[in-house]
C-alpha cells in the first residue's frame, strides 16, 4: 500500500495503491492526518491503483471527509474499482463522496 | 491451508545462511593473519627482549649492590673511628695515669731531697721507697752537681733498680764512665723547673732497658739546682698497657714522643698501602699516641659481603637466563599448540556446518502443504553435536524423527551422521516405523561399534491426509501432544524399546494414534529438561508443563524459539551442558489428494494467526487460495478480514493469542472464525444507518456491518470458552 500526495495547480491530489487493508491502514494514517490537516484546500482521492478497502480504509476516508466539511474544504474520490464502489454502495459511503 | 510466519522464518533462513557464511570468512581470514604475525614475530625479537630484560635485570642488581656497598662502607669507617677514639681516649687516660703518677713521685722525692739535701746516704732510702712503692718504675735516681758532696767523689748519683718483682738494687752509680751530667735528662731536668720527660734512651746505668725518664730539679736553701731526680718508665711497662690500642688484628698503633721518637714501636708494614690513622695527644708529656688501621684490614669483610654478593647476582642471573630459556621454549610449545588448536578449531568450524547442513533449515519446510507447519532447532553444546532430527515427505506422509547420541563433540556427531544417513535411506522404500528402527538398530548395534554408542530416537510416520501417526520411540523422551484449543497436553503413550546401537536384532514395537486439526506435536532431547543454571538447577519438566499453557496454541516456530529464550534466559552465564534439539509440527487440516492448493475443490481448510494486524495479508493469500468465483473473492476478503481483524484487535487485550479460521466448501461456503479470547457477540452490534449525512455518521462501527451485508448467515455462539463466529455464503 502506498500513497503519494501530490501539488496539481491548487489541487491536492492524493494517489492510493495496492490494497488498503486494516493493517495498511494503520500504515498510512499519518499521510492522511497530513492531509486533514490542509483539508481546507481542494483534496482529490484518486482511486484508479486502489484494489481493496476494508472498514478501517473507509473509516479514513470519513476522517478525512468530515475535517474538509468542517474547514470548508473540497473532497473529491477519483476513479474507484468496481469492487471498492460496491464497498461505497454497501456502506452508504457513495452519497457522502463526491465521486468523479 | 496455512501459512504462518512465512517471511520471518525465510528472513531468518537467509540470515543465518549470511551468518554462517560470513563467520566461516571472518575466522579464516583472522586465523590466517595471526599465523602470519606470529611467525614473524618468533624469534628474534624474543631473544632482544630477552637481552634487555637481562641487562636491566643486572644494572638493577649491580646498582643496588654498589649503593649497598659504599653505604655499608661509609658506616664501617664511622664505625673504626669511632672505635679507634674511644680507645685513644682510653689510652691517654691510662698513660697519663702512669706520667702523673711518675711526675708526682718525682716531686716528692725531689722535696725529700731538699730536705735531707745535705745527707747523701739518706737519699739511698728515699730513692728505694720510691721504686717499692711504684710498680711501674724501673729504677728512680737522684744525680748531684759534679763535687757537690767532697767526700763522695765527683759524681754522685743514688739510683734504686727493680730487678725482679720483690728486689730492688739500690747503690751510687755516678762515675766518671756515666758522666750523667752529659745525659739528656739531667741537663734537661736542671734547666728545667718543673717535671721534664726526656726521649726515649736506653738505660744502661739503671734498669738496662729502654727507658724515657721525667726528670725534676732538686733546690738547696738558695734555690740553687744542686741535683736532678730522674725516674725511668719501662717502655715494656708502656707497651703492655696499650695494648689494646691494637683494635684490629691487622691495625697498628704507637705512641711518639714530642721529639717524634718511638716510645712504643712503630711498625713500617703500612707502607704501600692505604690506611687510616687516628691521633691524640697526651697534654703533659707531649706525646702523641696513634691508632693505623689498614683499609684492606677495615674493608675485609666489606669486601668478602662484596663478593659472595656478586657470586650470588651472577648465579642468579644465570638462573634468570635459564629460565629465560626454559620458558621462550615453553613459549614456543604454546604458540604451537595454539596454532594447532586454532587448526581444529577451524576444521571444527567446517564440521559444524557440514553437521548443520544436515539438518533441515528450510521453513516453512513445505509450501507445497501449507497446512503442515513445522519449525526445529539443534543447539550443540560444543561445535559439534550428537542430537539429530529430520523429515521431509513421502507419498503425503511425513517422516520424521529426533534423537540424541550418547555423549558429545565429534564422537556422536560422526554417529548422528551415520543416524541421519539411515533414516532417509530406509525412510525411502520402508513404511512401517518399528521396521525402519529394527535396520537403523542393526546397523548401528553391528559390527563397528566398538565405543559402545547408543541413539535414543523417536521416528514417526504422520499421514498428512487423515492425520494418522504411527510412531516408534527407541528409548527417548516421548514427545508431547498438543491439541488445539484444549488445555491438557498429554505425552504420547511410548513402549519401552531399547535405544539404536545397544542390542542388535531387537524386536520394536511401533504404535498408532491419530492427529486431530489443528493438534501439534512437541519433540525434544533431555537438553531442554536438564539444561542447567549456574546454579547447577535443571530447567525441568515443571517449567516445560508452564510454557505450555502460554505457548500451546502458538506456531510451532513460536513455541520452539520462546522455549529457546526461556531456556536461554534460566541458563544464564552458565556453560550449556548438553546439545539442546527442539521439532515441533502443527497439523492443520488434511491437504487434498493432490497435495496442491489450487484450484480448490471441496473441503476444509483452515488458517491460524496470531493476533498481529501485520498478519492480514496472510489472509488475502489464504483466501486466495480457496479458489473462490471471482466475484466473490474481494467481498469474502472483506467480510474475513472484518470479522478476523475484531477478534485480533479486541479479543485478547494486551496479550497475545491466536484466531483459527476455517472454510468448509461445498455449495455453501461455511466459515468458521474462532478464538479463546474475552467472550464477545459482534452480531448484537447495532448496524449504522447509512442514510445519514457526513457530519452525522460516527467514524466506527461498520466491519460488522459490511459482514452482515456481505454474507448470508452470521451466527455466533460461545462454546468451550472459546468465540465462535459462523459465516454462511450462498454460491
Amino acid at each position: 500500500m502506498t500513497i503519494q500526495i501530490e501539488n496539481e495547480g491548487s489541487v491536492l491530489v492524493a494517489r492510493l495503491a495496492g490494497r488498503l487493508d486494516t493493517a495498511a491502514a494503520v500504515e498510512i494514517t499519518p499521510d492522511i492526518q497530513a492531509l486533514a490537516e490542509q483539508a481546507d484546500k481542494h483534496i482529490v482521492l484518486d482511486c484508479s491503483a486502489l484494489e481493496y478497502i476494508s472498514s478501517s480504509g473507509l473509516r479514513l476516508f470519513l476522517t478525512l471527509r468530515k475535517e474538509s466539511a468542517a474547514k470548508g474544504g473540497k473532497l473529491q474520490v477519483r476513479a474507484i474499482s468496481a469492487d471498492i464502489r460496491q464497498v461505497f454502495m454497501m456502506t452508504g459511503f457513495i452519497s457522502l463522496f463526491e465521486i468523479v | 491451508m496455512i501459512f504462518s510466519g512465512k517471511l520471518p522464518a525465510f528472513l531468518a533462513y537467509v540470515k543465518k545462511k549470511q551468518y554462517l557464511c560470513s563467520r566461516k570468512g571472518v575466522n579464516t581470514c583472522i586465523t590466517g593473519r595471526y599465523h602470519a604475525m606470529k611467525k614473524e614475530k618468533n624469534k628474534y625479537p624474543r631473544t632482544r627482549s630477552g637481552l634487555w630484560i637481562l641487562i636491566v635485570a643486572a644494572v638493577v642488581l649491580e646498582g643496588t649492590a654498589c649503593v649497598q656497598y659504599f653505604t655499608s662502607r661509609a658506616a664501617i669507617r664511622d664505625e673504626v673511628e669511632l672505635r679507634a677514639k674511644t680507645e685513644l681516649g682510653r689510652a691517654e687516660l691510662e698513660i697519663e695515669k702512669h706520667t702523673i703518677e711518675m711526675e708526682t713521685a718525682a716531686k716528692a722525692l725531689a722535696m725529700l731531697a731538699e730536705k735531707h739535701v745535705n745527707n747523701p746516704d739518706s737519699i739511698f732510702a728515699a730513692t728505694r721507697s720510691i721504686v717499692g712503692a711504684i710498680d711501674n718504675t724501673s729504677s728512680v735516681a737522684i744525680a748531684y752537681i759534679p763535687d757537690y758532696f767532697p767526700n763522695k767523689g765527683k759524681f754522685f748519683e743514688a739510683c734504686s733498680s727493680r730487678i725482679s718483682a720483690d728486689s730492688i738494687y739500690t747503690r751510687q752509680i755516678g762515675s766518671a764512665d756515666h758522666d750523667y751530667t752529659q745525659l739528656e735528662w739531667w741537663q734537661n731536668g736542671f734547666e728545667h723547673d718543673s717535671c721534664w720527660w726526656c726521649e726515649p734512651y736506653p738505660d744502661n746505668a739503671g734498669s738496662k732497658t729502654m727507658v724515657v725518664s721525667c726528670s725534676h730539679p732538686v733546690r738547696d736553701k738558695t734555690g740553687k739546682v744542686v741535683a736532678v731526680v730522674c725516674i725511668d718508665l719501662s717502655l715494656d711497662y708502656l707497651q703492655q698497657v696499650s695494648e689494646y690500642l691494637q683494635i684490629y688484628e691487622g691495625s697498628f698503633y704507637s705512641i711518639l714522643s714530642s721529639q717524634g721518637q718511638d716510645i712504643v714501636g712503630r711498625p713500617d708494614t703500612v707502607s704501600g698501602r692505604k690506611y687510616s690513622i687516628f691521633n691524640e695527644e697526651i697534654d703533659a708529656t707531649g706525646w702523641h699516641i696513634s691508632i693505623i688501621v689498614p683499609d684492606d684490614v677495615i674493608y675485609a669483610a666489606l669486601r668478602r659481603v662484596g663478593l659472595i654478593v656478586t657470586i650470588m647476582m651472577l648465579l642468579g642471573l644465570v638462573v634468570l637466563v635459564f629460565i629465560m630459556v626454559r620458558t621462550g621454549r615453553n613459549l614456543v610449545k604454546l604458540i604451537n599448540l595454539r596454532n594447532e588448536q586454532d587448526r581444529m578449531e577451524s576444521e571444527l568450524t567446517i564440521a559444524r556446518n557440514v553437521q548443520m547442513a544436515m539438518l533441515p533449515t528450510r521453513f516453512p519446510p513445505f509450501p507445497d502443504y501449507p497446512n503442515l507447519s513445522a519449525y526445529g532447532v539443534v543447539v550443540p553444546a560444543k561445535e559439534v553435536g550428537g542430537d539429530l532430527f529430520d523429515f521431509y515427505i513421502r507419498e503425503n506422509k511425513m517422516y520424521f524423527c529426533l534423537g540424541d547420541v550418547s555423549g558429545k563433540g565429534v564422537p556422536a556427531s560422526i554417529v548422528m551422521a551415520m543416524t541421519r544417513s539411515l533414516f532417509r535411506s530406509l525412510t525411502s522404500y520402508l513404511d512401517s516405523p518399528a521396521q525402519i528402527m529394527k535396520q537403523m538398530n542393526d546397523s548401528l548395534a553391528g559390527e563397528g561399534n566398538d565405543q559402545n554408542m547408543f541413539v535414543t530416537l523417536f521416528l514417526g510416520i504422520l499421514n498428512l491426509k487423515n492425520g494418522e501417526l504411527h510412531y516408534c520411540n527407541a528409548g527417548h523422551n516421548a514427545p508431547i501432544h498438543l491439541p488445539f484449543g484444549d488445555a491438557s497436553c498429554t505425552m504420547l503413550p511410548c513402549k519401552a524399546n531399547l535405544p539404536l546401537g545397544v542390542l542388535a536384532g531387537f524386536a520394536f514395537e511401533e504404535q498408532e494414534t491419530k492427529i486431530q486439526a489443528g493438534d501439534a506435536l512437541f519433540l525434544y532431547t533431555d537438553g531442554l529438561t536438564e539444561a542447567e543454571n549456574s546454579a547447577h538447577e535443571l530447567f525441568g519438566e515443571e517449567r516445560v508443563n508452564n510454557e505450555w499453557l502460554k505457548l500451546k496454541d502458538e506456531s510451532p516456530q513460536q513455541i520452539i524459539e520462546t522455549m529457546q529464550a526461556e531456556v536461554k534466559a534460566f541458563v544464564g552465564e552458565a556453560e550449556q551442558s548438553d546439545d539442546l534439539t527442539m521439532f515441533a509440527v502443527r497439523l492443520l487440516k488434511q491437504s487434498p489428494d493432490t497435495g496442491h492448493p489450487s484450484p480448490m475443490h471441496e473441503g476444509h481448510y483452515s488458517l491460524i494467526m496470531r493476533n498481529d494486524i501485520q498478519q492480514i495479508p496472510t489472509l488475502a493469500e489464504w483466501i486466495e487460495m480457496l479458489g473462490l468465483p471471482h466475484e466473490l473473492n474481494m467481498p469474502i476478503n472483506l467480510a474475513l478480514e472484518e470479522a478476523v481483524s475484531n477478534v485480533m484487535l479486541y479479543a485478547y487485550p494486551g496479550k497475545s493469542g491466536q484466531v483459527l479460521v476455517e472454510c468448509t466448501k461445498s455449495d455453501t461456503l461455511v466459515f468458521t472464525i474462532s478464538d479463546s479470547g474475552v467472550p464477545f457477540d459482534p452480531t448484537q452490534q447495532e448496524d449504522p444507518d447509512v442514510t445519514q449525512s457526513a457530519e452525522e455518521r460516527p467514524i466506527g462501527g461498520l466491519g460488522i456491518f459490511l459482514v452482515k451485508q456481505i454474507m448470508d448467515e452470521v451466527h455466533y455462539e460461545r462454546k468451550n470458552n472459546k468465540n465462535i463466529l459462523t459465516l454462511v455464503k450462498k454460491m
